[in-house]
């Protein structure tokens, strides 16, 4: 009776991996990526490609916790953590798939995006003393929901493309269009300069975490001038965000309705 | 050759780890909590003192209600004692009756349980009574996607939504536990738990702010041994969903794999153990937040609904 119970219970419960197991190790682990086994059972990912998606569900995960984020300094920390998680990804890339100039690539953005530019921007708000962001033009609820409608989006038009990459599960590529699309979103739902400029820096976050799937061979010097960019374009913010304050003493842009000549 | 215990008396063990260790982990939390604000707290055994104190106490009803106010509780708990038949409580291996019904099956005798206490509320003239049944069912109606994503991710991984399957995959390896389908839809379903149990963003779970009240004000009209069974009850709900993350999703270790005495009572000790462990860092979130306001309840579900789609949409990208 025991015997019974115990077999059936094994082949249950292991169906999802025995019944996939050859499919796995027949072929090469990049192109089972997508194969869906007869059974309707995805193919389990191997530890690192679960890890490294794991990491970038945390950097979509984030992405949302900015939407709704009500302070300034909060939002820019979400930036931070972000920044770090992409970090992580490219030492966990590097350490998985043994390519050394991640970690050269991991420890200027971690300088940069994590300390740096959060740094530079916090220095930019000191003067002003809102603290706390107005609501977006929807409520948080509905902001996520759309947000949610439209990574999904994102997730299945990848998907959809087949791009195969021998370095990252694909799903992670997914997740970097949902991450840039749903900053897009946080950029207009929100009214405030700092959300805005955020918004734009974590979609860099969004397009660095999608090079590392496609290009993590990209010669090291790209990707560096990639982050520079990033850097231009804080000080571009920074100025910006300078002018609307002394001009219309709020960081709101509920006031920027008139267009000037 | 050690004694063996037959099929049926392990499955009633476990319907009684549940039954009578299901205040004590209330106990136990009560008691951290305490201990974490610096108060020295009740006993862990407390629960058991009013219960027992609320047994000897004479049952009133108000003027005007059913039959049916009356036997609300007794149902309720029933429904809540039936739910450890159908999951892994001590043994990894199914049981006789395991197969009476799935996941699915176990959340809906969970619903049942709670409109029936609910409806028992609102037989009474007490508006706070009815206040908090009203928005039980409100924002049971929002959380209940969120318990369905969870299933699906589930029933994608495993190809059944027997908890026993999702049980032994995940004993199967630490490839089954990293990947984000895994971690999202656990983490969706402990938020869903917080808000069942009435816990710290939700509720305070010993509050006396009736405004505030979801779970504890459904029981303002019931005393005496209703009212014991009531809170017994809403323990037991508690255990029930508290071994349905544990065994099931985050930490199914120390389950018993055979049917011998020594093996199932050291699983009783590990799975009391695991919840205990559970009930503490359940008390860690309930003294390091905030209660919500009511109408941001609704951004705390989002936030867990957001979890478990993601979680469904990395399975279907081939991901998960």
């Amino acid at each position: 009776m025991l015997d019974v119970t115990l077999t059936h219970l094994a082949t249950l419960g292991s169906s999802a991996a025995a019944s996939t197991a050859p499919i796995q190790t027949g072929s090469a682990v990049a192109s089972t990526m997508h194969v869906v086994a007869a059974t309707g059972v995805a193919v389990v990912p191997t530890v690192f490609e679960g890890a490294a998606n794991t990491v970038a569900v945390i950097v979509l995960l984030l992405e949302f916790m900015m939407l709704r984020t009500a302070l300034f300094r909060a939002q820019i920390r979400l930036y931070a953590f972000q920044s770090l998680a992409v970090s992580v990804l490219a030492v966990v890339v590097a350490a998985g798939r043994d390519i050394p100039e991640l970690y050269v690539l991991a420890v200027v953005s971690l300088l940069l995006k994590v300390i740096i530019v959060p740094r530079v921007m916090l220095r930019f708000l000191r003067d002003s003393r809102a603290e706390i962001a107005g609501s977006g033009a929807l409520g948080v609820a509905s902001e996520i929901i759309l947000a949610l409608v439209v990574a999904g989006f994102g997730f299945f038009t990848v998907g959809a493309l087949g791009i195969q990459s021998p370095v990252l599960p694909t799903a992670a590529l997914g997740l970097s269009f949902a991450v840039v699309l749903v900053s897009f979103v946080l950029m207009i739902v929100r009214r405030d300069v700092v959300s805005q400029a955020v918004g734009f820096f974590s979609l860099e976050n969004g397009v660095s975490l999608a090079s590392l799937v496609v290009a993590a061979g990209l010669p090291l010097i790209l990707e560096v001038a990639f982050l520079f960019d990033l850097l231009v374009a804080v000080v571009v913010f920074g100025v910006l965000i300078r002018v609307h304050q002394t001009r219309s003493s709020s960081l709101s842009t509920v006031s920027l309705n008139r267009l000037r000549g | 050759m050690t004694a063996t215990l037959p099929l049926p008396a392990t499955q009633a063990l476990q319907v009684l780890t549940i039954a009578i260790g299901a205040p004590g982990i209330s106990g136990v939390i009560a008691r951290v909590e305490a201990r974490l604000q610096g108060r020295v707290g009740p006993r862990i055994l407390q629960p058991y003192y009013d219960l027992a104190k609320l047994f000897r106490k004479e049952a009133l009803a108000p003027a005007g209600v059913g039959p049916f106010f009356l036997l609300a509780p007794i149902f309720s708990l029933a429904c809540y004692l039936t739910v450890p038949m159908l999951i892994p409580v001590l043994t990894s291996y199914p049981l006789p009756l395991g197969y009476m019904g799935d996941i699915l099956g176990g959340g809906f005798i969970l619903a049942l349980a709670s409109f029936v206490v609910a409806v028992a509320a609102a037989e009474t003239g007490n508006p706070y009574a009815q206040l908090a049944s009203s928005r039980a069912k409100t924002f049971g109606a929002i959380t209940e996607p969120v318990v369905l994503l969870v299933v699906f991710s589930v029933a994608l991984v495993t190809t059944t939504d027997l908890p026993y399957a999702l049980s032994a995959t995940v004993l199967s390896g630490p490839d089954q536990i990293v990947r984000p389908a895994h971690l999202l839809a656990s983490a969706a379903l402990f938020m869903v738990i917080l808000f069942e149990t009435g816990r710290i963003p939700i509720e305070t779970h010993t509050g006396t702010i009736e405004f505030g009240m979801i779970e504890e004000g459904r029981s303002f009209e019931h005393s005496g041994p209703h009212l014991a069974l009531l809170r017994w009850g809403s323990a037991a709900k508690q255990m029930v969903l508290y071994t349905i993350l544990i065994n099931v999703f985050i930490a199914p270790w120390g389950l018993s794999s055979t049917t011998r005495v020594d093996q199932i009572a050291f699983a009783i000790f590990a799975f009391l153990g695991k919840c205990a462990v559970l009930g503490c860092v359940v008390a860690v979130i309930d003294d390091s937040f905030a209660k919500l306001r009511l109408l941001k309840i609704t951004e705390f579900v989002a936030a867990a609904f957001l979890l478990a789609v993601l979680g469904v949409f990395t399975l279907y990208l081939g991901g998960g």
